[in-house]
């Protein structure tokens, strides 16, 4: 997951502790074989290199498909699981370099779920477009390992796989798990918010690291689809609390999205929600 | 502009939550037992390249080699890929011989005769096919170990080549760093036309049989990503090789000490074994998008020939089909301690000699390039790829004889070589 991935649970039972532990671990590899686009030998790397022929898909992979053609629709194609190619023009150094609008123009040219041919198990991928599930694979990685923990304890657990987590439960004496909202210019050195967390996910967008300065405007590393630049005056961390990881980490993408409007839509939401 | 009437913000939760629920309420020994099965029947993910290389030694040799590669990847990480190669070789290689002033006449293994010019250095013209097919099998062995295994076969008129490799690499701190340890085995048959030769003698025939020649390989190799964009790499490797390891054609000149007119030749004799070793080290930086390699290798044998290279290319990407990567490299070795220009009439003959320019002092420079690029809605990549290689030795050397002097010893031979690829999945 490319990222630090935790797993609490409170209980006193070190071998339950340890085998939820491992549950979560490889669900997470399993997810991350299966769905990440740096690997060669997986089922996105043959849908990307598929060159227009039709590919037909396993029902997880097409479950995720159908949830990713759901936040395309209900987000007026602001959510778009084709736009990865975009960032091969973009390198989020915190330098002032920034591509050349004809480079975008022509990368935009394969960047459009409404191309895209889904007649469930089957998805033709026009040739030069490629999908891609970051945007969600590690928020359903996240509900999935705590799917699977929840079916096996009645303990109360915290999954967290880089700061997408899911909660379940109160603790013990009524207490609940604690989550700090990071300061993004002091990433894990502070919090600026603590929230108290009973079930549910939390997932954050944002620009902490990675970025370009750009007509002395700081350019987050998340891609408006339809531009293929990054949004700009977006605040520089959207976290959000739903019901699933799932929810909340697509709700805060799509927030995210909004640039300046980002308070005002989730507000619109009627969701939990801290921006920073 | 968006017109369309922004929909009711609980409905777009509703529509997540429903579909991440749908998503989330599979069973989960489902997902992870139909994963594999199931993706399996999905689309082959097979892979071909296909690409011809056309070589040309100014005056001498070219070589028209076109290649087929297969790569087919299963699911579970492992790949198993064959290659198809045919070389189609023509020309004239020098002989090793010097050049004497008068035109020179010689009676090749076949019975034909051939004739150089006077003051040229005297060549022998062949032409040759030759096929080889490699194959090889990559597997990993869990998240951060891959093994590969593979095999050679080559064969051409008086040349076979059989050879087994096997190397495994290891990804460390977070695949920061990878450590690759590999070796290999060859096993080769010579067979000249005619016969084989006693070395150092006037082509005496002394043995129809085939020669062998064995190879033995270790390398080892130490990979680091150093920052986002710069990643370093050192390997080292040695390789034994035993048996015949002489060119039966080449042939030595045999001068008169004071005129440096040839009077005879004499075949080529080099020893049984040969020890090369070489380090490496190079790097890639990566810029926004362009990406720059580069990287300097010292190489050294038990015959005396040392030799440093050093190579820089830069990848300048246009968009995100089109790059043009410019390529140049300097090539510089000394002479095999058995080198030589030529021998005297009268002195006692050495064990070794070899006059093949290949073991004799000689720079090179190579610049070239190649230029990448897809057509929209036309599956698969084109590269095209061109290099002049200008080769040079020492055209005077200092040690040279009466009339040797006048000639040009090792005049510098323009190398060119175009290859064009194209690769595609289907």
């Amino acid at each position: 997951m490319a990222s630090p991935c935790s797993v609490l649970v409170e209980t006193d039972d070190r071998a339950e502790a340890a085998e939820l532990l491992a549950i979560a671990e490889e669900e997470a590899r399993r997810i991350e074989l299966k769905f990440s686009r740096y690997r060669r030998d997986n089922l996105v790397y043959r849908i990307n290199h598929s060159e227009g022929r039709p590919i037909e898909v396993d029902e997880e992979t097409a479950l995720l498909i159908d949830y990713a053609t759901t936040c395309y629709a209900m987000s007026d194609g602001m959510f778009d699981i084709t736009s990865g190619v975009l960032r091969r023009a973009w390198t989020f150094d915190g330098s002032t370099r920034v591509p050349s609008r004809h480079s975008v123009q022509r990368l935009l040219k394969h960047v459009g779920w409404s191309r895209v041919q889904w007649s469930n198990p089957t998805l033709t991928l026009p040739a030069g477009m490629e999908i891609d599930f970051g945007g969600i694979g590690k928020e359903y990685a996240v509900d999935r390992a705590a799917t699977m923990i929840a079916q096996r304890t009645r303990s109360s657990f915290v999954v967290n796989f880089g700061g997408d987590l899911f909660v379940r439960g109160v603790r013990r004496g009524d207490r609940t798990w604690g989550v700090g909202i990071d300061d993004p210019t002091r990433t894990g050195e502070s919090a600026l918010y603590r929230l108290d967390a009973t079930t549910g996910g939390i997932a954050t967008s944002g620009d902490a690291r990675r970025f370009v300065v750009y007509r002395g405007k700081r350019l987050g590393h998340i891609l408006n689809p339809k531009t293929g630049w990054p949004v700009e005056d977006a605040p520089r961390s959207v976290t959000v609390a739903g019901r699933t990881c799932l929810e909340a980490g697509t709700l805060s993408t799509l927030a995210y999205l909004q640039g300046p409007r980002a308070r005002t839509y989730l507000e619109e939401l009627a969701v939990q929600f801290w921006i920073v | 502009m968006q017109l369309e009437k922004p929909k009711p913000p609980s409905a777009l939760r509703d529509a997540l939550h429903t579909a991440a629920l749908a998503l989330l309420l599979v069973p989960a020994a489902t997902q992870a037992q139909t994963a594999p099965t199931t993706a399996n029947t999905s689309d082959s993910p097979d892979r071909i390249d296909v690409t011809s290389l056309f070589y040309g030694e100014q005056g001498r040799t070219s070589i028209f080699e076109p290649v087929v590669r297969f790569t087919h990847l299963m699911q579970d990480g492992q790949s198993l890929s064959g290659q198809f190669g045919l070389d189609v070789i023509t020309g004239a290689s020098p002989t090793g011989e010097l050049p004497s002033g008068q035109v020179q006449t010689r009676t090749s293994a076949s019975g034909r005769t051939i004739t150089s010019s006077a003051g040229t250095l005297p060549t022998a013209p062949f032409s040759d096919r030759r096929f080889a097919f490699d194959g090889d099998w990559k597997k990993p062995w869990g998240r951060v170990v891959t093994s590969t295994i593979g095999g050679h076969f080559s064969r051409e008129k008086d040349y076979q080549s059989l050879g087994a490799s096997g190397m495994i690499a290891t990804d460390l701190e977070h695949r920061l760093l990878t450590i690759t340890i590999g070796g290999g085995v060859n096993r080769d048959t010579v067979f000249p036309v005619g016969g084989t030769t006693a070395g150092l003698s006037s082509s005496a025939i002394i043995s129809t049989a085939s020669n062998q020649k064995s190879v033995a390989n270790v390398l080892i190799g130490v990979s680091r990503v150093m920052s986002r964009r710069w990643m370093l790499a050192v390997n080292a490797s040695e390789s034994h090789e035993n048996g015949y390891l002489t060119e039966p054609y080449k042939l030595v000149s045999v001068l008169n000490p004071t005129s440096g007119v040839p009077l005879t030749s004499l075949t080529e004799k080099r020893p049984s074994t040969r020890t090369r070793s070489s380090v490496m080290g190079s790097s890639v930086y990566h810029f926004t998008q362009d990406l720059l390699y580069s990287s300097y290798r010292y190489y050294w044998d038990t015959w005396g020939i040392r030799s440093h290279t050093l190579d820089l290319k830069y990848r300048h990407q246009f968009d995100d089909t089109t790059y043009l990567e410019p390529l140049l490299r300097f090539y510089t070795q000394s002479a095999a301690n058995f080198y030589t220009g030529g021998l005297l009439q009268g002195n006692p003959l050495p064990d070794f000699a070899s006059s093949d320019y290949r073991l004799g002092a000689l720079n090179t420079i190579t610049v070239g390039g190649t230029y990448g690029l897809r057509w929209n809605d036309f599956p698969g990549d084109w590269t095209v790829r061109a290099q002049l290689i200008r080769q040079s030795g020492n055209s005077s050397p200092p040690n040279a004889i009466g009339v040797q002097r006048r000639f040009d010893l090792s005049p510098p031979v323009n190398i060119y070589a175009v290859v064009v690829g194209y690769s595609f999945g289907y």
